[in-house]
């Protein structure tokens, strides 16, 4: 049974993020016709979530919520699947310059994956990395469709997983409601549970969606008249 | 007069188009005591490495709460309690900026509704973020 | 390599400005800048809701709030709207840093410091409390 995650939200356990988890559901609920998600991962910044439970959420909405996080290395924005009490002893989360190599052969040795993040986004992407310093190895897969990329960003990632052979993801990178599920994955394998997730994510067998309305073009606008 | 059982999760606010010129972003800025070259001067803009002179955070603040309270309207029945925003992006004046924002969650014990809001270039990326609280009398 | 600040200075209110009163022309003038035509505003008796941003810290913000690298950029604010502001109210502004952390994105590192000002009326009234993240890049 196939199954189509949000791999990048946001909640307002992220210092940034103003979204409750219940309001992402019930946006998901609301919106299924447009964007079909069975769940999303919430993948706060620089830190794990360890003691959050949302399975009366999950239970209320019928959406599952799985927890990961989004860390900050010198290669760039990592996401960590599978996180467990030996990563967080190994890797201090809230450090913005971890070792990106040692966080991702760590992470598989420990049961989990990292996935670097918006790969075509300066500074905290790999591809401007990659134009200066050898690629990392033992990358699995990386994210090609964010909800939050500029113009050239999702482009730049695409050329990567050409040219690198690695598998594509996609996630909303969510810090609002209303852009929950803008871009997400599909899987062909079931998921329930954040171990299923990692044993897909290192399959290869799903593929980035994207939701994201096509817009109308904006009319040309009337200035206001200020003395 | 707008009342809390008239605001449902998923309705829009806006959106609304409006063209932000240079002469408007300076007034704005030597009204609000913020006469810096990155907001009134374009050489001087350039000069921080900027592509010209931008809006004032504040101002773009203060456009998004006109939204909110537009769409509350002008009898009352509601006020802004919180309004939360995020500058990821310098919005540059000159562009015709589009203003948007959609009910996401609301709790009745309070009768209050939290809105999403951002304003986006012609281009559709979106240059400020933020969320706003509106509280009902009824 | 961790941020040089003194960790006393979290949660210490480091300036209460004098009192400004707020004038019905320079409401006026904030309205007209924003385009707001609301006629709960534009006559300058009420402020609009964003006015409660323009309030400005002292000197102190710059003896005691810790710079980190070049120039400052506005990232955003956190408003918690108590009461409206009206023409003729004195206003203080109380402040304190909140919070200081790093994060690296599109430009850069960046270092963020948070600082907490609340308003208050001549009454000694809360009007608003603002949370006012300053980025600045290292």
């Amino acid at each position: 049974m196939a199954t189509t995650l949000d791999l990048h939200t946001h909640s307002e356990a992220s210092e940034d993020s103003r979204a409750p988890v219940e309001a992402y559901l019930n946006w998901i609920r609301l919106r299924h016709a447009e964007r079909p998600l069975d769940g999303i991962v919430l993948t706060e910044h620089r830190q794990f979530n360890r003691d959050a439970d949302y399975r009366h959420l999950e239970d209320k909405f019928g959406v599952m919520v799985l927890r990961a996080s989004e860390v900050e290395t010198n290669y760039g924005h990592v996401l960590v699947y599978g996180v467990n009490e030996d990563m967080l002893r190994r890797f201090d989360f809230a450090n913005i310059r971890l070792d990106a190599q040692e966080l991702i052969d760590e992470v598989v040795k420990m049961g989990g994956l990292a996935v670097p993040c918006h790969p075509g986004r300066p500074n905290i992407g790999l591809y401007e990395h990659y134009e200066k310093r050898p690629p990392l190895e033992n990358v699995v897969a990386v994210e090609v469709l964010n909800g939050g990329s500029r113009k050239g960003e999702d482009e730049r990632s695409a050329e990567l997983v050409r040219r690198y052979g690695y598998s594509a993801v996609g996630g909303s990178d969510s810090h609002l409601v209303s852009l929950i599920g803008l871009c997400a994955t599909r899987f062909a394998g079931a998921i329930r549970s954040v171990d299923d997730l990692v044993r897909e994510l290192k399959s290869g067998d799903y593929e980035p969606v994207d939701f994201r309305p096509r817009r109308k073009p904006v009319p040309h606008a009337e200035a206001v008249q200020t003395r | 007069m707008k009342t809390f059982a008239d605001v449902h999760i998923g309705d829009t606010l806006g959106p609304v188009h409006q063209f932000v010129s240079k002469d408007q972003c300076r007034k704005y800025a030597n009204s609000a005591g913020l006469p810096a070259a990155r907001f009134t001067d374009d050489e001087g803009a350039r000069k921080e490495g900027l592509p010209g002179i931008i809006l004032p955070g504040n101002m773009s603040l203060g456009l998004l709460s006109k939204l909110v309270t537009d769409w509350i309207g002008y009898d009352g029945g509601a006020r802004m309690i919180r309004l939360s925003t995020t500058y990821r992006v310098p919005v540059q004046p000159d562009h015709t900026l589009t203003f948007q924002g959609f009910i996401t969650h609301t709790t009745e014990a309070e009768r209050r509704a939290e809105i999403d809001v951002w304003i986006e270039n012609e281009e559709a990326e979106r240059l400020v973020t933020g969320t706003a609280t509106v509280q009902f009398d009824k | 390599m961790a941020l040089n600040y003194d960790p006393n200075l979290i949660g210490r209110v480091f300036e209460t400005t004098d009192a400004v009163e707020v004038k019905a022309e320079r409401i006026q003038s904030f309205c007209e800048t924003l385009g707001e035509t609301n006629p709960l505003y534009a006559d300058g008796k009420v402020a609009p809701p964003a006015y409660a941003v323009t309030f400005r810290n002292g000197r102190h913000f710059f003896q005691h709030v810790p710079r980190f690298g070049r120039a400052g950029f506005d990232a955003g604010k956190d408003v918690e709207f108590v009461r409206s502001i009206h023409a003729g109210d004195k206003i203080t502004l109380s402040s304190h840093v909140k919070e200081i952390y790093e994060k690296t994105g599109r430009t850069g590192t960046m270092v963020f410091v948070v600082v907490r000002s609340t308003l208050s009326n001549q009454d000694g009234q809360e009007v608003a409390h603002i949370d006012h993240r300053f980025m600045s890049r290292t």
